[in-house]
C-alpha cells in the first residue's frame, strides 16, 4: 500500500516537474524566437519581436515554479541547517520531520485555497495582461494544477513522516 | 506586546526554528504569517494577501531570470566545456609547479562564466579535474581545497544567481552588478592561484608537473573553448548593451549552453530529464525562499523596525568603516552555518536599508554594486568554511579516501585569501567600480 501510494506520488511529483521543464524550455525558444524578430524589424520585411512574450513569460513561469514544488517537496530538497542533526536523539529528529512536514501541508493546502479564490477573483474582475491582454484567471488556473498536486504530495510526505515515526524505516523504491 | 517587541522577538524564533532544521522557508513563512497576524490581530490581512502574492511572486519577470540561469548552469554542466576549458588552462599553465591545481582553478573561473550557481561548478570542475589532480600526485587536502574554492568562482564571476537576487531586493541594476563583479571576480582566480603557488613551494610534496606544451597547441586548446567566450558575451555584454533585457539574456545563455551541449552529444533524452529534475528542485528550493522572505519582510515593514533601525543605527555616530565590519564579520559568521541564498534573502531587505543610510564618501548608485560585492563575496566564503561549507561536501563526497578533515584543512588558504581580498575591495572601492565607470563613459 504504501509502496504503491509512494509511486504515484512520486510519478505525479516527476511528470508536474517534467510539464514545468517543457514551460521552461518553450519560454526559451520562444524568448530567442521573440529576440531574432526584433533584430529582423530594420529589415522591414513583417517579422518582429513577439508582442506577448513578456506575459507569456510571466505566466509560463509561474506556472512552471508551482510545478516544480511537488519534486522539491517529495525529495527533501528545502534548504534547511542539518548542522545539529546529528545531535539529536532519533526521535526527536523524526518528530521535527513530521511537523515541518506537517507545516509544509498546512502551507500547500492554504497556499491551493487561497490561489482559487485568488482566481475566482481575476475571474470576476476580468483583469488582463498589461501588453498581450491575456485574461489573469488563466494564469492563476495553470499554476492551479501545481498547487494542488503539491498539497498532494505534501500530504504524502506526512504520511512518510509518520510511518517513519512509527519505526518503518524501510527503504524507499529507489528514484529513477 | 507592542510591534517592534513583536519585530525583535521574531528573530530569535526564526533562529530557533532554524536550528531546528525547519526548511528556511517554511520557517520564514510562519514567522511571518504569525507575525503579521499577531500585530494586526487578525488573521485576514495574511490571507488576503496570499490571494495574490504566491502568483505575483513567482511570476514576477525580474525573477524569471533565477529558473533560467539555473538551467543554463545544469545544460553547461553536460556541454563538456569543462573538460575543454581544463585542457586549455593546463596547456598554459601544467608545466608550471602546483600547475595542475591552478589550472583547475582556471577552469573554474571559465566555467563560472557560463554558469551562475557555485554547487554546479565545483561538481562540474571536480569530476573533471580531481583524478587529474591526484594522478599526478597533488596532495588530497590541497585537491579538495582548491577544487571546493574554484567552485565559489561560478557565483563570484558573472552571471551570478547571488547578485540577480541582491539586485531585486536592494533594487540595483543587475547589468552593472555583472559588470562591478567581473575585477573581483578575476582577482579571486588570482588570489587562489597565488595560494597554490605558496603551498607547494612552502610545503613539500610529490607533486609531479606536466610537460611544457608548445604554443600552437596551446592556441588550438584555446580556440576550442571559444563557445564559452561566445555565450559569456552574449549574456553579460549582451544585457549591458542594452540587447536584451536579464532574462531574456539568461535565456539566450539556456539556449547557447543546451545547444552545445547537444552538439557534443551529452544531451540525450535521460540527461535533458535529468537536468529539468534538477533545475526544477533548486528553483522550487529558491522560490519558496522568496516567498517566506517576502511574507517575513513585509511584516518587518509592518512593524517599522528596519526604519527605526537604520534611524537608530545613523544615531550612535558609529564610524561607517566599523558598521560595515561589523557586518561583514556577521556575513562570514552565518555563513559557517548557513546557505548563502537564505542568508541574502533574510538578511539584505534588513541590513541594505541600514547601511545605505551611512556616508561612505559614494554615490548611492555606487555603494549599492560595491556593497553587493563585498555581501556576495562573504556570503560566498561560507561555502569553504567548515563545519557546513556545501561546496567541501560535495568535493569531498567525489573523493572518499579523502578525510573530510583534510579537505577543511585544504580549504584553509583559500579561505585566507578571500580574506585579504574583501579587505582590499573594501578599503579601495574603486577597483570594483572601476568598469562600471569606465563602461558607464562611452
Amino acid at each position: 500500500m504504501y509502496a504503491r501510494l509512494f509511486r504515484i506520488a512520486d510519478a505525479l511529483a516527476r511528470g508536474m516537474a517534467y510539464l514545468g521543464g517543457a514551460a521552461l524550455l518553450v519560454i526559451v525558444v520562444l524568448t530567442c524566437v521573440s529576440i531574432v524578430g526584433r533584430a529582423l524589424v530594420p529589415l522591414d520585411i513583417g517579422i518582429g519581436p513577439i508582442r506577448a512574450i513578456y506575459d507569456l513569460t510571466e505566466i509560463g513561469m509561474a506556472a512552471a515554479v508551482f510545478a516544480f514544488l511537488p519534486l522539491c517537496q517529495l525529495r527533501r530538497g528545502h534548504a534547511s541547517v542539518d548542522l545539529f542533526k546529528p545531535l539529536y536523539p532519533t526521535v526527536l529528529n523524526r518528530l521535527l520531520d513530521l511537523l515541518f512536514d506537517a507545516g509544509m501541508l498546512f502551507i500547500a493546502v492554504i497556499g491551493a485555497w487561497r490561489l482559487t479564490l485568488g482566481m475566482l477573483d481575476k475571474l470576476r474582475y476580468g483583469e488582463t495582461t498589461l501588453i498581450a491582454q491575456i485574461p489573469v484567471w488563466q494564469g492563476y488556473a495553470a499554476s492551479l494544477l501545481g498547487a494542488v498536486v503539491f498539497a498532494l504530495v505534501a500530504g504524502f510526505c506526512v504520511l512518510r513522516s509518520l510511518r517513519t515515526l512509527g519505526g518503518k524505516t524501510d527503504a524507499e523504491p529507489e528514484h529513477v | 506586546m507592542s510591534n517592534i517587541e513583536l519585530a525583535l522577538w521574531s528573530f530569535p524564533v526564526l533562529l530557533l526554528l532554524i536550528f531546528l532544521r525547519a526548511p528556511i522557508a517554511l520557517a520564514m513563512i510562519a514567522v511571518g504569517a504569525t507575525g503579521t497576524y499577531l500585530a494586526i490581530g487578525t488573521p485576514m490581512m495574511v490571507l488576503n494577501q496570499l490571494k495574490t502574492l504566491t502568483y505575483g511572486t513567482f511570476s514576477n519577470y525580474s525573477f524569471s531570470i533565477i529558473p533560467l540561469f539555473l538551467l543554463m548552469g545544469q545544460f553547461a554542466t553536460l556541454s563538456g566545456m569543462s573538460a575543454s576549458l581544463f585542457r586549455a588552462a593546463e596547456s598554459f599553465l601544467g608545466h608550471r609547479k602546483g600547475g595542475v591545481a591552478m589550472s583547475a582553478i582556471g577552469a573554474c573561473a571559465g566555467f563560472g562564466a557560463i554558469c551562475g550557481s557555485s554547487l554546479a561548478t565545483a561538481a562540474t570542475m571536480g569530476q573533471v579535474a580531481l583524478p587529474e589532480l591526484r594522478r599526478y600526485g597533488y596532495p588530497g587536502s590541497l585537491s579538495t581545497g582548491a577544487l571546493a574554492a574554484g567552485g565559489t568562482l561560478g557565483i563570484l564571476i558573472p552571471p551570478s544567481v547571488i547578485l540577480v537576487i541582491y539586485a531585486i531586493l536592494a533594487e540595483q541594476n543587475i547589468e552593472k552588478l555583472f559588470v562591478a563583479a567581473l575585477i573581483p571576480g578575476i582577482l579571486a582566480a588570482l588570489g587562489y592561484m597565488l595560494a597554490i603557488m605558496v603551498w607547494v613551494r612552502v610545503s613539500p610534496n610529490s607533486a609531479a608537473v606536466k610537460e611544457r606544451v608548445p604554443w600552437a597547441t596551446r592556441m588550438r586548446a584555446l580556440g576550442s573553448v571559444w563557445p564559452v567566450l561566445a555565450i559569456f558575451i552574449a549574456v553579460v555584454g549582451g544585457i549591458y548593451a542594452g540587447i536584451f533585457t536579464p532574462t531574456e539574456a539568461a535565456a539566450v545563455g539556456a539556449a547557447g549552453t543546451g545547444l552545445v551541449a547537444m552538439l557534443s552529444g551529452q544531451l540525450d533524452l535521460p540527461r535533458l530529464k535529468q537536468a529539468i529534475l534538477a533545475t526544477a528542485s533548486s528553483t522550487a528550493m529558491i522560490f519558496l525562499i522568496i516567498l517566506g522572505a517576502g511574507l517575513y519582510n513585509s511584516f518587518l515593514a509592518l512593524t517599522q523596525l528596519p526604519q527605526m533601525a537604520s534611524v537608530w543605527v545613523s544615531e550612535q555616530g558609529l564610524s561607517p568603516w566599523v558598521v560595515l565590519t561589523a557586518v561583514l564579520i556577521m556575513y562570514l559568521l552565518f555563513g559557517c552555518i548557513m546557505d548563502s541564498l537564505s542568508m541574502v534573502l533574510l538578511t539584505v531587505p534588513i541590513i541594505y536599508p541600514i547601511m545605505s543610510v551611512l556616508d561612505f564618501g559614494m554615490s548611492a548608485d555606487d555603494f549599492g554594486l560595491w556593497f553587493g560585492i563585498l555581501v556576495l563575496i562573504v556570503v560566498e566564503v561560507g561555502l569553504i568554511t567548515p563545519p557546513v561549507g556545501m561546496n567541501l561536501f560535495i568535493i569531498n563526497s567525489m573523493s572518499r579516501d579523502i578525510p573530510i578533515g583534510q579537505t577543511y584543512r585544504g580549504a584553509l588558504p583559500f579561505v585566507l585569501t578571500d580574506m585579504v581580498r574583501v579587505v582590499i575591495l573594501a578599503a579601495f572601492p574603486a577597483i570594483t567600480l572601476w568598469l562600471v565607470w569606465v563602461i558607464d563613459a562611452l
